[in-house]
């Protein structure tokens, strides 16, 4: 069994070069501090394009770090620090959502702010327009905006 | 003295009682023992020099360390102390974690729950789905703020050439990381393109904190990383039965972990699930929503994609409006992560619909998931195929096995559609004529992807085989052994719901002893159709081959049926004639697909 399963790693291994899978993800944050790991092969470009660039989030990395998580790969601190690393990694989801009125992530900020859900989703799809008055906006002007705007 | 009696009788009956108990199923599972040696390789998890082969030894040395005054070891195995607590083999306090509190504090875990994520077909070792944990959240909202934990291997930044056969081989070290649950949506659903289906644990609270402490001391190892059998799902059977003994998961995994196999492993424990739930990837949910379309919708959001103008016609309801922007959204993000547009153009267009979008007061235009096929549905990944034929007039009697993992023609409810992963196939076969037994076909691997081109997806489809077969050389009546790798590219296309055509260009290398100089190149066009009648599965090719040497031309028919008989029962029979102007070859074979 062993050598069989050795040469099906020959093989793998031929076709691990005929699908340009050898790079791995090393972006990203984990348990302790070890760097998370993704699985796949155009992940790792893609995901930091995604987690660090989609929105233009460069401009901001002070109480966050790099690519919105904290250095052990968790949600945490409070209300002001936890929106702004939602908000980086969602911008695309929330900026959907926002414009439905309806969503999973207006549920978790309505969740994060500890503010009524249906009155802030209104709120935000009747503020679309101020939100994202840009399209340069980034992921500081929206946390600020929107807490701001759940506070109104 | 009397004093040191009892003390001394108190030691000796803890040490006595600890060696049934080493041996008991619970410290077994929470030291990762399989056989009485630890998955587990790093030797900080262990705490006595033989720990990793001696449950009792590394029991004794955990007594002892609870008993001792180091606090800063003792931080490092909470679920331990959990144990030994409730086994009234220790009498003292956990001490302050001040890292460990800060993980709970972060995580606020309600419940587990096991992530399956579905096969990737541009990536090898993503190609079998993959699984994960997720710890879920008590925060207040949505599962958005859960986290993520995920057993995979670290590769280092630039594993090279050579990292399948260091992933096969156990070169890497596997180990836990943790990420928002967020990250993983974005991962999976939103750039890979795959779906994510969650099964919910049903754990009370004593099992929820001690799979959390579990989960902070594994976090801190790492153990060598074998692709096939000591991988990302089989940690995961390692954790569950860490929490719940009895559930004995593992061991239902000595040779190989599928993920879809463990999934379904968990799923039908008895009392381990209390719910199903399914997250569409991007991809999916654009083909939900364009089905779900009306005629004219679907008209002006083809128009709109193509022209990148989202104005539409002011006689379209509201409502349409909402669902037609809406995909057009969901379809440029997939452009982008797709790279197929620049950043600027991506974002003004992004906005301007959404903008558009958010003047319509319509909230409920969210997806309706209808018809989804769950994977937990899905045929068994071991395949035996007991039959016969005849081959050029000899009759044989033959019998397959194949561990993994699926076929064309196989019955494709809740996996990947024109997805084929066939690995290390053995054919043995029986011909009555000569009355001999023959290795007739090993697969060591076939993979083949066979992907629809649409309006609005592109994919490439291809297929890579390598495979040692029997042959009969055109030029000899002899037949031999040869290696063959192929590789083809090409694309496929949809006629209606029940049929896919596709045309892939291969090449091949061959090596056989008894081929001319020992080995030949070809080139092929590989044209079929692949029909899907519920019950019936159909595959038809024609292959015509230019091959090197003296082989000269060869052309290759093949018709492939199977009839489903249930989920893991089929009847599945193939013809095959090869004309290569010379010593044609025709085969018929008929055989009970049996999946296990």
């Amino acid at each position: 069994m062993k050598k069989i399963y050795l040469l099906s790693a020959v093989t793998a291994g031929v076709l691990a070069l005929a699908s340009n899978a050898n790079a791995y993800d090393s972006t990203g944050c984990g348990l302790g501090s070890m760097a998370w790991r993704g699985q796949s092969g155009i992940v790792p470009q893609v995901l930091a394009v995604t987690t660090n660039g989609l929105f233009g989030t460069q401009t901001f990395g002070i109480s966050t770090g790099t690519s919105g998580c904290d250095p052990n790969g968790r949600v945490t601190g409070g209300t002001g620090k936890m929106l702004l690393a939602f908000l980086e990694n969602n911008m695309e989801q929330f900026a959907l959502d926002a414009s439905v009125g309806a969503g999973e992530t207006l549920t978790t900020i309505a969740g994060i702010l500890n503010v009524d859900e249906g009155s802030l989703a209104v709120k935000l799809q009747n503020n679309f327009g101020m939100l994202f008055a840009s399209n340069d906006v980034d992921a500081v002007d929206l946390t600020l905006a929107v807490m701001s705007i759940a506070k109104a | 003295m009397r004093y040191l009696f009892f003390v001394s009788f108190f030691l000796w009956s803890v040490a006595c009682f600890a060696n049934d108990l080493a041996l008991s199923d619970e410290w077994m599972a929470l030291g990762h023992y399989q056989n009485n040696k630890s998955s587990i390789d790093s030797s900080n998890f262990f705490l006595s020099a033989d720990g990793k082969d001696n449950p009792n030894d590394e029991l004794k040395a955990t007594i002892e360390l609870f008993n001792s005054v180091d606090d800063t070891k003792k931080c490092l195995f909470p679920a331990r102390y959990l144990f030994l607590k409730k086994q009234g083999l220790i009498d003292v306090d956990f001490p302050k974690c001040e890292e460990f509190e800060q993980f709970k504090k972060d995580l606020q875990p309600a419940g587990v729950t096991l992530l399956f994520t579905d096969a990737y077909m541009n990536n090898p070792s993503s190609m079998f789905g993959h699984t994960l944990l997720r710890i879920d959240t008590q925060r207040k909202g949505t599962q958005l703020l859960a986290h993520g934990a995920n057993y995979g291997a670290f590769t280092g930044d630039n594993p090279g050439p050579l990292y399948a056969l260091y992933g096969l081989t156990g070169v890497y070290f596997g180990g836990f990381t943790v990420k928002p649950y967020y990250d993983i949506i974005n991962t999976y659903n939103n750039i890979e393109n795959r779906d994510i289906w969650e099964l919910n644990l049903d754990f009370n609270q004593g099992e929820l904190d001690f799979f959390v402490a579990h989960l902070w001391e594994v976090g801190q190892t790492q153990s060598r990383y074998y692709f096939f059998t000591r991988n990302c799902s089989y940690m995961l059977m390692e954790m569950l039965d860490a929490v719940r003994p009895s559930l004995k998961l593992a061991k239902k995994f000595p040779l190989q972990a599928i993920p879809l196999d463990t999934f379904k492993a968990v799923y039908n424990s008895d009392g381990l699930v209390k719910n199903v739930n399914y997250r569409p990837s991007r991809q999916n949910k654009i083909r939900y929503r364009y089905k779900k379309m009306n005629e004219r919708q679907r008209k002006i959001y083809l128009q709109s994609i193509e022209d990148k103008k989202y104005d539409l016609p002011s006689d379209v309801s509201d409502e349409e409006k909402a669902e037609i922007w809406e995909t057009v959204y969901q379809f440029i993000q997939y452009q982008y992560v797709a790279k197929k547009m620049e950043v600027d153009d991506y974002r003004k267009q992004s906005f301007d619909i959404l903008r558009a979008r958010s003047k319509v007061k319509i909230k409920n235009s969210k997806e309706q998931i209808e018809n989804v096929t769950s994977p937990l549905n899905a045929h068994e990944s071991m395949r035996l195929v007991v039959g016969g034929g005849i081959r050029n007039g000899e009759f044989f009697e033959e019998i397959a096995y194949r561990p993994a993992y699926h076929s064309l023609t196989d019955n494709n409810y809740g996996l990947h559609k024109g997805a084929e992963i066939n690995f290390l196939e053995a054919i043995l076969r029986h011909y009555d004529n000569r009355d001999k037994f023959v290795l007739q076909n090993l697969d060591l691997i076939t993979i083949r992807s066979i992907s629809p081109i649409d309006k609005m997806f592109v994919p490439t489809s291809f297929q890579v085989k390598a495979n040692i077969e029997r042959w009969q050389n055109p030029k000899k009546e002899k037949e031999g052994y040869v290696g063959n790798l192929k590789i083809g590219m090409g694309g496929a296309y949809a006629f209606n719901d029940w049929l896919n055509g596709f045309a892939l260009f291969d090449t091949k290398v061959s090596y056989g002893g008894f081929l001319p100089h020992n080995s030949m190149c070809s080139l092929g066009i590989n044209l079929g159709v692949l029909a899907d009648f519920d019950k019936w599965k159909l595959l038809a090719e024609v292959e015509p081959w230019w091959a090197s040497q003296k082989i000269g031309q060869i052309m290759q028919y093949k018709i492939e049926a199977n009839y489903l008989l249930g989920t893991n029962l089929s009847v599945g029979g193939h013809f095959l004639y090869e004309d290569k102007q010379g010593n044609d070859m025709e085969e018929a074979s008929l055989g009970l697909r049996i999946y296990f």
